[in-house]
């Protein structure tokens, strides 16, 4: 990790909370004071995104005390997924993160690849690095459209939603639904692209950097959002590092990581992208990287267009009798087709045993997936490192010398979705 | 603290203001339907061959590949009296709880017989959890509510062989 | 020359009721307003182009339950919504809004009350209308509705400081109390929103800010403290807080019409009242344009733009008013 030595500091020393790192506590002299009122923010508040239950110590106006407690949304995929075959088991990560959805979907469908050592087809390398990356740029409207509301900025989610609109539209029709797609297989993508979808995705990749300078422009340079965001929930890089940051709160506090460039996976290794970095580790800065960010995934997709223009007619699946689905027109024809195709549905493949841990840069940063298989049709053991819960770690840290209205900037400039903090 | 160029701040109030002269993004929905496109996985639907016997034998792969357990098939021997489909064996019960599922289209996929299909009916909710559970009668009718669909030979290419052929 | 008793009455009673019109269509037209900046239809179910939605409103309200928290002040928390908007509704009365016309063999001029000390008088009820808001808060007991409270308080009384000094610089030139002779004054000279641009800029922000509207929506930031100090209000009751909020948005605007824009009186055609409408919704328009385009303020920085930024314009305003009408 490369933390850019001219940097500025952010502050001295340390202020991660001690003992417990994730709870602010009130300060010795304030302790039993009449003055001191408990609030809970959640978990049903208008600003927390889903389910958060923040339990806030206020004196005054100023945040003192403040403790996360999460659950709410547990539904246990983890463990749901050990009970399906592998194959049926796709349809769950997609459900974890909802906001970005394609990436989560890819961690796993990697780990099956190199648990099973599977070569997927280059099309459908292209066509997944595609999809991610207009999942990210979903992912970071949804953000920024929320984060805007938070502050009083109505009308941005509207402008927001109508981008994340057309993104959808893409999903919808190449994948069949506008949200949790099952479109990545093992081995490659369940269809083959349809020929409509390059004109629409041109046509949004010619409108996306235009609608980001309207954000721009609304948000930009208003004083009273630099006000609000500028100096505020500030993460040094050191902290941020101890605390195991990663994604735009990561590269918003000065550490140049990303794992699209630091371990390439699908297709970045061919890409000409930039990494944005901002060294002030404030609300302002998460908010600019999530907006460079749009800018750098929109030329990212337009790369990947004129790639995959050119693959018309490849396949878009390996082709892999004993775990990929036989072709359709097969079944009719073929009683060894058939039989396969009976094997993969009711008993599922068999992945080789081992364990093995795949790790890429989802919208909200580090996506782990940690798969142990004990050679059988089922994974013995699936477990999620989920960004959006560590960032949700850094909250206490960042809420020094916070009131109120910066708390509700503050955890909405961390970005965490609550499914996936409790999965 | 840097500060914004007080010009510059008033550069928003043009973004809303421009806005009240464009078309209105939203749709009126009962009103309008957009078009899905033809891929979209909505309402289940079971199908017939031509002479009128049903596609479904009752084999249950769907029910095994479904990932939300919500298909339930009892198969039951087809009779010289009673020939309700073309194999040996037809579907007695088949029902598809809408409540549980994630229409992920996995049931399609696994049909070898292209018997199921996900249709582009998004139309489905019902007041009661009851209502839906759809038994076979359902599922095998026309649907009720009929949505527009997007260019088929456009946006669905290759069309693939089980839906050209049901 | 005042009107006789009886036609003070039908004023107020036609007045009033017009008022609640307006609040009622202000509602529509915010929606509408922000609705299409916003890439939005707004209400268009309910009549022709929504138009009936006010009344649709109007019925839910009334029909919905009024729900009580259990460890609320009862007097205090019923009373609270009705004195908001009773003085709300109050203030309008000494606002001039025309000439005044002759029917039949009597003379009826353009206001309810022409006071001597109108302005004085509009301060005196919106200052009362902030109690209502504060009592509210507190006697809902609840945590929110307290901090909203606290917020209310500290906001209200610091703005109408510098509300008030915005405006003396208008009555400096106006050499009267009186809105009736403070339009009069403007239409023989001149209006006063060129010379006293300062004060008009400072009169609309802590107009904004007195009427707890976006980007001075602290009391009930939705995302902060789920409604404010009407968090635990609901049906009617909250209906008559949000119509004391929508009323005092519309005789401040009223207000700055009268004060900086002549009133009644237009660059030409003597329309009266409806020149008065027209200045009206400009003004209105721009409340709305503040709150779909501004995110909220922080309640320090809010406090600092009162006391640090405002409040130091209009004194200086007001001083070097006072000191150019005394020269010339």
């Amino acid at each position: 990790m490369a933390i850019a030595s001219d940097r500025p500091r952010i502050y001295e020393s340390s202020r991660v909370p001690s003992p417990i790192p994730t709870v602010l506590q009130v300060p010795e002299e304030l302790r039993g004071s009449e003055d001191l009122l408990q609030v809970n923010f959640g978990p049903n508040h208008p600003s927390t995104h889903g389910v958060l239950r923040l339990i806030v110590d206020l004196h005054g106006e100023n945040v003192v005390g403040l403790e996360a407690v999460i659950g709410y949304l547990h539904t246990g995929f983890e463990k749901n997924m050990e009970q399906k075959t592998w194959w049926k088991a796709i349809t769950y990560p997609e459900r974890i993160d909802y906001l970005s959805f394609q990436n989560n979907e890819l961690v796993f469908v990697l780990a099956i690849e190199k648990l099973l050592g599977l070569e997927v087809p280059e099309k459908a390398t292209w066509m997944r690095t595609c999809l991610c990356e207009l999942n990210r740029i979903h992912s970071h409207l949804v953000w920024l459209g929320t984060a805007a509301l938070e502050l009083g900025a109505i009308s941005m989610f509207w402008y927001c939603f109508r981008e994340r609109d057309s993104v959808l539209d893409l999903y919808e029709m190449v994948c069949g639904a506008r949200m949790h797609t099952r479109y990545f297989q093992a081995g490659g993508l369940a269809e083959d692209i349809p020929r409509g979808f390059f004109p629409e995705a041109r046509k949004f990749v010619d409108w996306m950097p235009k609608a980001v300078d309207d954000y721009e422009r609304l948000v930009d340079q208003n004083e009273i959002w630099l006000e609000r965001t500028k100096g505020l929930g500030l993460l040094s890089a050191e902290d941020a590092i101890a605390l195991g940051q990663s994604g735009p709160v990561l590269r918003g506090s000065g550490v140049d990581w990303d794992l699209r460039r630091a371990q390439p996976y699908l297709a970045y290794e061919q890409l000409d992208f930039r990494v944005p970095t901002y060294p002030n580790g404030d609300v302002w800065d998460r908010y600019k990287v999530h907006m460079d960010e749009m800018r750098e995934s929109t030329r990212i997709v337009a790369q990947c267009l004129d790639r995959l223009e050119g693959m018309e007619g490849q396949p878009w699946i390996a082709d892999d009798r004993k775990v990929v689905l036989p072709p359709r027109e097969e079944l009719h024809t073929s009683m060894e087709s058939l039989i396969h195709h009976f094997k993969i549905v009711t008993e599922g493949y068999r992945v080789p045993e081992g364990e093995v841990y795949v790790a890429l840069e989802s919208a909200r940063g580090e996506l782990g997936c940690y798969v142990v298989s004990d050679g059988g049709p089922k994974p013995w053991r699936v477990k999620f490192r989920a960004p959006s819960f560590v960032a949700l770690e850094a909250t206490a840290t960042c809420m020094t010398d916070a009131l109120v209205a910066d708390l509700i900037a503050i955890v909405g400039s961390l970005d965490t979705v609550m499914g996936e903090v409790d999965r | 603290m840097a500060r914004g160029n007080p010009i510059d701040s008033v550069k928003g109030f043009g973004v809303t203001f421009k806005q009240i002269f464009k078309k209105p993004i939203t749709q009126q929905y009962p009103e309008y339907k957009r078009p899905v496109y033809p891929r979209f996985r909505g309402r289940h639907r079971l199908h017939v061959h031509e002479n009128g016997l049903e596609k479904c034998v009752g084999c249950s792969l769907c029910a095994a590949a479904c990932p939300a357990d919500c298909i339930r098939v009892v198969a039951a021997e087809n009779t010289a009296d009673n020939r309700v489909s073309a194999g040996e064996r037809y579907a007695r019960i088949y029902e598809i709880n809408m409540s549980r599922c994630i229409f992920c289209g996995y049931c399609e996929l696994a049909c070898p017989f292209d018997a199921i299909t996900l249709g582009n009916e998004y139309e489905i909710s019902e007041y009661s959890r009851d209502d839906l559970i759809y038994t076979k009668d359902m599922l095998l009718a026309e649907p009720i509510k009929k949505v527009p669909v997007a260019d088929r030979d456009l946006y669905d290419t290759p069309i693939p062989y089980y839906q050209e052929h049901s | 020359m005042t009107d006789p008793w009886w036609i003070s009455l039908i004023k107020a009673f036609l007045i009033i009721n017009l008022l609640l019109l307006l609040f009622a269509y202000m509602t529509w037209v915010e929606r509408k307003v922000l609705a299409r900046m916003q890439l939005r239809y707004g209400p268009n179910r309910v009549g022709p182009f929504g138009l009936l939605q006010p009344i649709a409103d109007l019925i839910k309200l009334i029909r919905k339950e009024s729900f009580f928290p259990a460890s609320a002040v009862d007097v205090l928390y019923i009373a609270a919504p009705v004195f908001s908007s009773f003085t709300a509704l109050a203030a309008f009365s000494v606002i001039p809004f025309g000439p005044g016309w002759h029917i039949w063999k009597w003379n009826v001029s353009g206001e309810v009350a022409n006071l001597p000390i109108a302005l004085v008088v509009i301060f005196a009820l919106s200052s009362l209308g902030i109690y209502g808001f504060i009592v509210g808060g507190w006697a809902s007991d609840s945590k929110y509705a307290l901090l909203g409270s606290m917020r209310t308080c500290a906001q209200m009384v610091s703005y109408e400081v510098s509300l008030t000094f915005a405006v003396l610089g208008v009555v400096l030139m106006g050499q009267s109390l009186s809105l009736v002779d403070i339009v009069q004054k403007q239409a023989s000279t001149f209006w006063f929103f060129g010379p006293q641009f300062v004060g008009l800029v400072v009169f609309f922000v802590a107009g904004v800010a007195e009427t707890n509207r976006p980007p001075f929506d602290l009391p009930e930031a939705d995302t902060e403290l789920v409604a404010g100090y009407h968090t635990e209000y609901s049906g009617m009751r909250f209906g008559l807080f949000q119509m004391g909020e929508y009323v005092n948005m519309i005789t401040l605007s009223a207000l700055a019409v009268t004060l900086f824009f002549g009133g009644w009186y237009g660059p030409w055609a003597p329309l009266g009242p409806l020149w008065f409408l027209l200045k009206l919704f400009v003004i209105l328009f721009l409340f709305l344009w503040l709150r779909a385009t501004l995110p909220r303020l922080r309640y320090d920085q809010l406090m600092r733009v009162g006391w640090k930024v405002l409040l130091p314009a209009a004194t200086i305003n007001a001083v070097v008013t006072a000191a150019l009408v005394v020269a010339l």
